[in-house]
């Protein structure tokens, strides 16, 4: 019972939270103000920034509920779960330190459209990590009972 | 600013108890648990930091990544831009 509620909770914030943030960061570029593009607006660049950031602190919920999981099934420590643990710090940091501050210059200061392709760059790399996670959740390498 | 006050919490005290397990007892079960708990903890101080609403560069961040005191450093570092 503890394990489905814990997976439950862990799909659900993956789906909702991490996909929100994800999509968020792959479409601020595209909206952001910048001198040339049809469509661009300030108001929908700054609503994707702050999806970008709420959705991602709200996406805590879903490694914390993951790592629980695995400790109630005894799972810690197999190989797909600590690559998995490795990709998400590495998508959160690229998230907060990198994609997050970016944004905040782009809205502050907009025309460059380098800054933006660097973003959508960014984007591409969190987004990749996420399917990465989810393929290694799916396959399970080094799963003790099999995929 | 919750957050980094929740995260720079546990980012100490499970530090404090897995270093207390480590010299005691050496349960699997606590290291197990408090080993990616303290990991996780220290990425959300570092996210926490950036994500903080400050305007002017004043060291917070970098002192975010310090190991077990970051989160409390740039909470002070924070408050005393308030203030």
């Amino acid at each position: 019972m503890l394990e489905h509620a814990l997976l439950s909770v862990h799909v659900l914030g993956g789906i909702v939270f991490v996909g929100g943030s994800a999509a968020a960061t792959s479409l601020f570029p595209r909206y952001a103000p910048a001198a040339a593009g049809e469509g661009r607006s300030l108001s929908v660049a700054v609503a994707l920034h702050r999806i970008t950031r709420g959705y991602a602190v709200l996406g805590l919920t879903v490694p914390l509920a993951g790592m629980t999981l695995a400790v109630v099934q005894g799972r810690m420590g197999e190989i797909w779960i600590t690559i998995s643990m490795i990709l998400t710090a590495v998508a959160a940091l690229l998230l907060a330190t990198q994609i997050y501050p970016r944004q905040r210059q782009v809205l502050a200061d907009p025309g460059d459209p380098g800054r933006l392709r660097l973003l959508s760059m960014f984007a591409g790399v969190y987004n990749l990590a996420w399917a990465v996670v989810v393929v290694l959740m799916i396959v399970r390498p080094g799963s003790g009972q099999g995929g | 600013m919750r957050l980094l006050r929740i995260a720079a919490a546990v980012e100490l005290t499970t530090l404090a108890v897995l270093i207390a397990n480590l010299l005691t007892v050496h349960a699997k079960a606590v290291t197990t648990f408090g080993g990616p708990l303290h990991g996780i903890s220290y990425v959300a101080v570092i996210a926490a930091a950036y994500l903080a609403p400050s305007t002017s560069p004043n060291g917070a961040r970098w002192r975010a990544f310090i190991p077990a005191i970051g989160g409390l450093l740039a909470l002070r570092a924070l408050h005393t831009q308030e203030g």
